[in-house]
């Protein structure tokens, strides 16, 4: 039976890494701070593996097979995927073993997830993992959910899928420790008129929701609210599948700050396990 | 308010989606596309105001165009369309009826 260690939600995007110098040094440090703030307490539970719940931005999935849901199952994943990424090209180990078996486990507990034995993460898996300074050697598990191209699974189906996921790890007997890094979010727009109109007020209210432990008002609010805080704040379903996985443990945030000038609602949090 | 200008890619938009998808993950698609971008476009069958919109790297028109922002946004920054043009353009689509602004 195994442990898990950590559950962190966090904020990606590729601005961070790309056009960094577009927020002044101070509000930076204090960001990337943050991260390594994270990176320093997911350490501390010393993990074997790492679950990354992301989704992929149309990098290893195209319009012609794009699945609601995605579990790696392979030994490695090479990073990035953007030609374009300002980061170091890395080669993540994987956690095989772990991966096969969640996704029988998905099948035992009513989900049809796809699964990939060869997956080039992008940023949102390699951004969090990058600023957080986490172990390049951890080995990981990409689990996927679609938030990029609608129609999307529900927000309430992404919290199911993290129940599952909670679950099957703590009935895992294949190693002690595992952790989960759900990234996304939180209001943000990519590429449409609104971009770098962060929604401050969605954020701040979704967070408390989370905080809350209302379940029912935190799936309505993300469900009705989120056509009002970008396409990219459609990566919440991730933050909902760590509230899955979580248990019913409490969550507080470790860190929020609306940064319209890297187009994000920047929130990072923690539950407590 | 509204997240996505289609809640299902037309085909119109699906062949865009092909072109950005096919131009940034493929060793050799960007070269070819600076080297003759009429030849290039040629491979995938697009109407005439969308091969106009990709070359003339026309974001606003792009975006109308269904095109799944992910991709357009990778576009932009991988044929280095100044951040702050392709801003500029997104933002002036903002009072537009074309703008489905939900």
């Amino acid at each position: 039976m195994a442990e898990i260690t950590g559950i962190y939600t966090a904020s990606h995007t590729p601005v961070m890494l790309n056009f960094p110098d577009r927020i002044p040094a101070s509000l930076r440090m204090e960001v990337f701070d943050a991260y390594k703030t994270m990176g320093a307490d997911f350490a501390a539970g010393k993990p074997q593996a790492l679950i990354v719940l992301s989704n992929d931005h149309l990098h290893n999935f195209f319009l012609n097979n794009f699945p609601a849901f995605c579990i790696g199952c392979a030994e490695s994943y090479e990073s990035p995927a953007e030609h374009w990424l300002h980061a170091k090209r890395r080669t993540f180990e994987g956690d095989q073993k772990l991966g096969a078996y969640l996704l029988q486990q998905a099948y035992e507990a009513d989900f049809d997830p796809s699964f990939s034995m060869e997956m080039v993460l992008d940023h949102g898996s390699l951004t969090p993992l990058e600023l957080s300074g986490l172990d390049p050697n951890l080995p990981i598990v990409p689990v996927l959910i679609n938030c990029v191209q609608p129609p999307m699974p529900t927000m309430r189906r992404s919290y199911q899928l993290g129940r599952y996921l909670g679950e099957a790890l703590r009935a895992y007997d294949g190693i002690d420790r595992i952790a989960i890094l759900a990234t996304g979010g939180i209001s943000h727009d990519i590429a449409t008129p609104r971009m770098g109109m962060v929604n401050e007020e969605f954020d701040r209210r979704f967070i408390d929701l989370m905080e809350s432990g209302d379940i029912d008002a935190t799936l309505a609010y993300a469900t009705d609210f989120v056509h009002t805080a970008g396409n990219g704040c459609e990566e919440i379903r991730m933050w909902l599948a760590a509230l899955g996985a979580a248990n019913g443990a409490k969550y507080e945030r470790t860190y929020y700050r609306a940064i319209n000038d890297w187009y994000t609602g920047i929130g990072i949090g923690r539950f407590a396990l | 308010m509204a997240n996505w200008q289609e809640l299902i890619p037309s085909t119109r938009a699906y062949l865009m989606d092909k072109v950005l998808y096919q131009l940034h993950h493929n060793d050799d698609h960007l070269e070819a596309y600076k080297v003759d971008a009429d030849a290039y476009l040629a491979r995938f069958n697009l109407p005439a105001d969308l091969v106009r919109c990709i070359k003339g790297n026309d974001v606003a028109k792009m975006y109308l165009s269904g095109v799944n922002p992910y991709l357009l946004r990778a576009h932009c920054i991988g044929m280095k369309i100044p951040e702050d043009v392709s801003l500029a353009a997104l933002r002036s689509l903002l009072t537009r009826k074309e703008y489905n602004n939900g």
